[in-house]
């Protein structure tokens, strides 16, 4: 009876996953990681809701305007609804040079200048972030290159994932001789040079219509093997515990023991290790890319922006930085997560 | 010591033997032999071509002549390069590749050793948390973005540096420096995680206690101990290097195998694919061997174990 009384007094117990949520929004760098990487996703995947300018318009006047390039609209008739033309500040003032009323300046504090009848004024679609040498965008290309970097990582690493946690947990339930062998398999496939396979299997299946299916295909296939080990890692350890034992001995079935007893254990460093894997996904995805190897034109991830950006960096500095600039920050939210995942659910770093 | 380097080299075939044939038929499946890419040449020369390389014989024929050409180190004449084999293109290009690989080697520990050491030397101090940050930006960054950011500052805005070619002394430094910053930050990162587990062990305290200076403590004690996980790391770390190496060398345009691999796979020469996937292996393989062998001379309780 007073035992009764005690538990009742006693605050409400926390959760293990509450618990780890409240460690985790603690931590500085992982909430801004987390941040950076839901902006990052929302930017990417909602910017053709409100972004103006499509990845894939090209323009070729606007080839390779630096950052905040204004756009003037040209039209021959004031009443017109749709422009005629767009044109650059420059083009507009290597036209008009002789003409006193010609002032670019003008037209970008929202003055509609009426040269000759022909009508300017300014665009409401500015690029922000210039556009690339064929005149197309860069801010829209990078969000479209970024659904694609970022859609790559998402399901090479749910292909690894789904890989890794069957084999890893067979491989530890089963246990014995079944346990040993496909653990030498992981090993050996470890020892293998695995970025000259895929990009072999890249070479392979160039040009086919399932390219992109196949760059995280290949991507998933080769990154399970570290899942394996830690699925499988934590399975054995589990499995001779107390508690299964105990679940066991009463009779309980062996899928609820699977689903209720097993499978929220393994849970934390499977969602670690998913967290980690992402960034190191887009890696490899943007190296092949970067090589030439990976997603084809007209398709673009950060990679082929990165690539491009390096070809011409000499003259077009920016073409390089603002790509890189996006990768390296969503590269830096993803790694900064998932430490801080690690440090709020691993169980091994609260115990010590 | 011999038995354990015997059994190893044994693996290693089984392994080598299944490299070999995934490569072999995953070069055969490829769309577009090694002619279809260059112009039209008359049905007669390609007949000819096709006859002279062997590739009309039937495929088990083709397997085992090329696996019998690796084992006895008798190579046939390249599609891409006619006139030479894939051990002329070895010999000449990987000396390139393994000068860039040590080089960026020694920028890795040349960094990544004094600053991990200082950073466990002086925990949660400035000393710490600085270099600490800038190893995390170091290991996020990928190399690709890294090297032409390199090559944009030091070799376009500063213009200190040439920007491609391999050529002068000067010429080395890009490259190494962004092969290496990566392997720096990791190893700056494992040397502090090693020396602070070694600075805890009882040895630390007894050494204290005899009076060794903290320099000695420090340099001597705790760093066999600590040095450890970077030894361990330096199997893992070549066939990083080696991946790196294909992207260094295409940014800077360096005449090693790693680009050589690239466009043979590009230009879809079988034979010189298989020859650098072999090859890549191997290494891989002796590499991993020798840091085993390394690990188990420099820690007593493995050798004695």
């Amino acid at each position: 009876m007073s035992v009764q009384i005690e538990l009742e007094t006693e605050a409400q117990p926390r959760s293990p996953w509450k618990d780890a949520w409240f460690k985790l929004s603690e931590n500085r760098l992982a909430m801004i990681g987390l941040g950076g990487f839901l902006i990052m996703v929302s930017l990417c995947y909602a910017s053709p809701l409100f972004y103006p300018h499509s990845p894939t318009f090209q323009t070729l006047s606007f080839g390779a305007t630096p950052p905040l390039t204004m756009a003037i609209e040209v039209r021959y008739d004031a009443e017109a609804i749709e422009p005629d033309e767009t044109i650059t500040p420059k083009e507009f003032s290597d036209l008009y040079a002789e003409n006193p009323a010609s002032d670019v300046t003008r037209i970008r504090d929202g003055e509609i200048l009426d040269i000759n009848g022909i009508v300017f004024r300014k665009s409401p679609k500015t690029h922000l972030l210039g556009t690339d040498s064929h005149g197309r965008d860069l801010m829209a290309r990078i969000f479209q290159g970024g659904r694609i970097s970022l859609g790559v990582g998402f399901l090479a690493t749910f292909v690894s994932l789904l890989i890794g946690v069957l084999y890893g947990s067979i491989s530890g339930y089963v246990g014995g001789k079944t346990d040993a062998f496909m653990m030498r398999l992981v090993d050996i496939l470890y020892a293998l040079p695995f970025l000259i396979l895929v990009i072999l299997l890249m070479v392979v299946f160039e040009g086919s219509d399932h390219q992109l299916l196949l760059i995280f295909l290949a991507i998933g296939a080769v990154e399970w093997l570290t899942m394996a080990r830690i699925v499988r890692g934590q399975v054995v350890n589990l499995k001779n515990q107390e508690f299964i034992e105990a679940a066991k001995a009463t009779g309980v079935r062996t899928h609820v023991i699977i689903l209720r007893h097993l499978a929220p254990n393994i849970l934390g460093p499977v969602i670690v290790y998913a967290t980690l894997l992402i960034p190191a996904v887009m890696l490899l995805e943007s190296t092949l890319s970067f090589l030439g190897l990976g997603v084809q034109p007209p398709n673009a991830s950060w990679g082929t922006l990165i690539k491009e950006g390096a070809e011409k960096m000499m003259v077009f500095p920016w073409l390089l930085i603002v790509p890189a600039a996006f990768f390296s920050i969503t590269l830096f939210s993803m790694n900064f997560l998932g430490d801080g995942l690690r440090d709020a659910l691993d169980v091994k770093s609260s115990k010590d | 010591m011999l038995r354990f380097i015997l059994i190893r080299l044994g693996q290693a075939i089984p392994i080598l033997l299944a490299i070999y044939t995934i490569t072999f038929f995953m070069v055969r499946a490829a769309p577009g032999g090694p002619f279809s890419q260059e112009r039209k040449v008359a049905p007669h020369i390609l007949e000819q071509q096709m006859e002279y390389y062997g590739f009309n014989d039937p495929t088990y024929i083709q397997y085992f002549r090329t696996l019998w050409q690796h084992i006895s180190f008798d190579f046939p004449p390249l599609t891409s390069y006619p006139g030479l084999t894939s051990k002329d293109i070895i010999l000449d290009t990987f000396p390139v590749s393994l000068e860039l690989g040590i080089l960026a080697m020694f920028v890795a520990i040349a960094i990544g050793l004094p600053v991990g050491i200082l950073a466990a030397a002086k925990k949660n101090s400035l000393l710490d948390y600085a270099p600490m940050s800038f190893a995390m930006i170091g290991i996020c960054l990928p190399t690709f973005v890294i090297g032409p950011l390199l090559a944009l500052l030091l070799g376009v805005w500063l213009g200190w540096l040439n920007i491609s070619g391999w050529f002068s002394w000067s010429d080395r430094i890009l490259p190494a420096l962004t092969l290496g910053l990566f392997y720096a930050a990791y190893i700056a990162r494992l040397t502090r995680g090693g020396m602070l587990e070694a600075l805890n062990m009882d040895y630390i305290r007894s050494a204290r206690a005899k009076g060794a200076s903290e320099r000695a403590v420090v340099l001597v004690h705790a760093l066999r101990g600590g040095i450890m996980p970077v030894i361990s790391f330096f199997g893992p770390a070549l066939a990083g290097l080696i991946s790196g190496s294909f992207v260094v060398e295409t940014i800077f345009q360096v005449p090693g195998l790693g680009r050589h691999f690239i466009q043979a796979a590009l230009s879809r020469d079988h034979s010189l694919i298989l020859s650098t996937v072999l090859f890549y292996a191997a290494l891989i393989i002796i590499a991993n061997m020798v840091v085993d062998i390394a690990q188990v001379m420099l820690n007593p309780k493995l050798r004695y174990g």
